[in-house]
């Protein structure tokens, strides 16, 4: 048995996946850097490998099914420290047994995978009612000659969820947005969500010559959502807690609404 | 241009935010555990101090009314902070909350400011910026003022998701006392238009079901506007809306308590609305004495929520149960009970139907007895086909045991009372809720304190 290291990436715990029914049985899947040194096993860096990582990947596909797929990755995403042991236990399972993989919840392996998932699921959701956007004023301030408001602006958004859920919302937000450029950023792992005419990707950071400056008026609609949001509430039925269960205080920091500056 | 704009956002939201005045919609009440999304939306993108979803901005376009309904904060008669909204001003407030993902649409209505004809103008101008000028495809909610003119009615229709004409008042009667300048054909007519229009377009849909002869599920069918039609900021001009008329539907909404209507006659009220004008939904509204009046109840009074929650409970049956009005209510049975829901009260006057075998029932007996419902319903017959279902069963399947027991037989074996009478069925069912055999509420569907159950205990020879 062996603790196996790796870079992070997705392709990286497939590549480690591969390593244990190949080259050893791990004890163990760690980030390097994150790594807590065992008395027991050796540890090994994996470099990811990119012929590897396609054929669990299409293993997984085949062997089991398409969902188990998607479910890998979901949990993939997740902040759970032990994610990536789940991960193998759960792909274990499934190419002994792909139907118990998919049904039986009472295996501790399926259990774990559906609560990883299910959390990243709730966050994701989460994300698409808290991202705030604002405007700020776009690199190419010469093209100004739109109509109101197009030019040369853009809505930027700043989040810290707690799973790396970025690209699970760029569908949902290109579509809100159509043609219009927006950039969300997750500070916490430094990468940002990029959209232009419809099409996104994600990037490591914020691009170079992209320095958020807010344009005139955004403080103005700040002010006045603030506003709108402490006139709309009943005085006479203040319920912290019914709101609190519903916005919990960590997401309030990037919140307009609850941040007052 | 900031100052002046805060003022009217304040004033104008400070009007919407009671359910009492025309800004009232029922749209965004918390959802009281009925299936689908209570949120007109989808989205609830934040919630208020109160801890309502807050989804739209609901503001009046303007309460500087003409009118002076008797219930309302902005009648005319009251000394209240009053302000209009330009139509480019909210149109551009709309746009730019949107944008910034505060909200997912808009909840416009509106006091009588002048004229409906002119108010109505100001909004469809206003709607029409934010659609064409603006590329917005997010959600509209609209009201509809009485009496405006049908060709208003019509392009409004044509920017917006859904419609609403607030029917105010179960009897003309109390619309007469509590609202004079707003006439019963004022109500009715802009809501047969829309129909109307609904019908012509092929556009009506969803609920209402039981009055349309249509399956029960067909909640599922609900489709919200934003699913086939992305909100999104499209070009102007390119907005692909052409020819959809309030694809979300009608809905409207009455106040509960400010008149001395019985739940008969209001219960009455909304199965006419459903079966005339396809409604999608009516909502109900307590009344929240909020201003002074000797025709209503004085403003200590609490909203009597208990009650709007039986008539919710009972207008469910109505859509959803294959129920009627005149086997719930009529006669000397004007109200609901309180303390039972409507079902169980159903049940218990009609005994001699019950006890049910659960092994034999078809589909829609299953659906009449009391802790049964569709989805149970439905998982019973699915499990039956391969054994018989028995007591021990049914919690499994997500049947209300405590309520159901008392009306149901599973292979011919009883789990309820000793006694099969409506009194001690329902004693044993308070006794269950609330530990005492007493009711809850007083005779005007106010909660009880905890002494004053007492007191009447010991006056009824109980203790
Ligand atoms: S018309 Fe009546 S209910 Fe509507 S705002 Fe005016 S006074 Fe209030």
């Amino acid at each position: 048995m062996i603790d196996y290291l790796y870079d992070g990436t997705f392709e990286g715990v497939l590549t480690c996946v591969y390593h244990h029914y190949y080259t050893e049985e791990a004890a163990g899947i760690s980030v390097k850097g994150e790594y807590q040194p065992s008395l027991l096993h050796d540890c090994m860096y994996v470099e990811t490998d990119g012929a590897k990582a396609s054929r669990v990947y299409e293993a997984i596909e085949k062997k089991i099914n398409s969902y188990a797929l998607k479910t890998v990755y979901r949990a993939y995403l997740s902040n759970d420290p032990h994610k990536e042991m789940k991960i193998l236990r759960y792909l274990v399972l499934g190419f002994r047994n792909p139907y118990a993989a998919g049904h039986n919840r009472s295996d501790p392996a399926v259990f774990d995978m559906e609560t990883l998932v299910k959390k990243v699921g709730f966050e994701k959701e989460r994300m698409l009612e808290f991202v705030r956007f604002e405007a700020i004023k776009g690199d190419r301030a010469d093209e100004g000659d739109d109509n109101d408001g197009g030019a040369g602006e853009m809505l930027y958004a700043e989040v810290e969820p707690d799973n790396d859920v970025l690209e699970l919302i760029g569908d949902h937000f290109s579509d809100r947005f159509k043609n219009n450029p927006f950039i969300i950023r997750d500070l916490g792992r430094n990468k940002a969500l990029i959209a232009y005419e419809g099409h996104w990707y994600i990037s490591e950071g914020l691009p170079e010559n992209l320095n958020p400056v807010r344009t005139e008026d955004e403080i103005s609609y700040q002010r006045l959502w603030q506003t709108y949001f402490d006139h709309i509430a009943i005085k006479e039925r203040v319920n912290p807690r019914c709101q609190r269960n519903f916005m919990p205080a960590r997401y309030w920091k990037h919140l307009t609404e609850m941040n007052r500056k | 241009m900031e100052e002046v704009l805060m003022q009217k956002l304040q004033i104008l939201a400070d009007s919407a935010k009671y359910d009492v005045s025309c800004s009232s919609s029922g749209a965004d009440r918390n959802n009281k555990g009925r299936m689908g999304n209570a949120h007109a939306a989808g989205i609830c993108h934040s919630w208020g101090a109160d801890g309502r979803c807050i989804s739209l901005l609901k503001v009046l376009f303007t309460n500087k009314c003409e009118y002076n309904c008797e219930y309302c904060v902005n009648r005319r008669s009251n000394d209240f902070p009053r302000a209009s909204f330009e139509p480019d001003e909210l149109a551009r407030l709309t746009i730019e909350f949107y944008k910034r993902n505060y909200i997912e649409g808009l909840f416009l209505s509106s006091a009588v400011e002048v004229s409906p004809d002119y108010t109505a103008e100001r909004i469809l101008k206003c709607l029409k910026l934010l659609r064409y000028k603006y590329g917005f495809a997010g959600y509209i909610h609209a009201k509809i003022i009485p009496g405006v003119s049908p060709e208003i009615i019509h392009q409004t229709g044509l920017v917006a998701d859904r419609l609403s004409v607030n029917i105010e008042m179960p009897t003309s009667k109390s619309l007469a006392a509590f609202a004079p300048q707003k006439k019963p054909k004022q109500i009715f007519a802009p809501m047969k238009q829309i129909t109307n229009t609904l019908i012509e377009t092929r556009a009506l849909k969803g609920p209402g079901t039981m009055f349309k002869g249509e399956k029960l599920n067909s909640m599922d069918k609900l489709v919200w506007p934003a699913k086939g039609n992305p909100g999104a900021l499209v070009d102007p001009g390119s907005t692909a809306r052409k020819g959809s008329f309030a694809a979300a539907g009608q809905t409207t909404q009455m106040i509960v308590g400010a008149g001395d209507e019985t739940d008969f006659s209001i219960l009455t009220t909304s199965e006419n609305l459903y079966r005339t004008f396809k409604m999608k939904r009516v909502y109900y509204s307590a009344y929240i004495p909020i201003v002074d009046s000797p025709i209503l109840p004085d403003r200590n009074t609490a909203p009597p929520l208990a009650r709007e929650h039986r008539i919710y409970q009972a207008d469910w049956l109505l859509r959803f149960y294959g129920f009627n009005v005149g086997e719930l209510l009529g006669g000397k049975n004007q109200n609901l009970d309180p303390d039972v829901d409507p079902k169980v009260m159903w049940a218990l006057r009609n005994l001699d139907n019950f006890p049910i075998e659960i092994n034999r029932a078809t589909y829609e007996e299953l659906m009449r007895i009391p802790g049964i419902g569709h989805i149970s319903a439905k998982r019973i017959i699915r499990q039956r086909i391969f054994r018989a279902v028995k007591f021990e069963d049914l919690q499994k399947m997500g049947v209300v045991v405590k309520r159901a027991r008392y009306f149901v037989l599973c292979c011919g074996r009883y789990n309820g009372n000793k006694r099969f009478e409506p009194e001690t069925i329902r004693n044993s069912m308070l006794q269950m809720e609330n530990g005492l055999q007493l009711s809850l509420f007083d005779n005007k569907w106010m909660r009880l304190e905890e002494g004053e159950r007492l007191e009447k205990l010991a006056t009824s020879g109980v203790i």
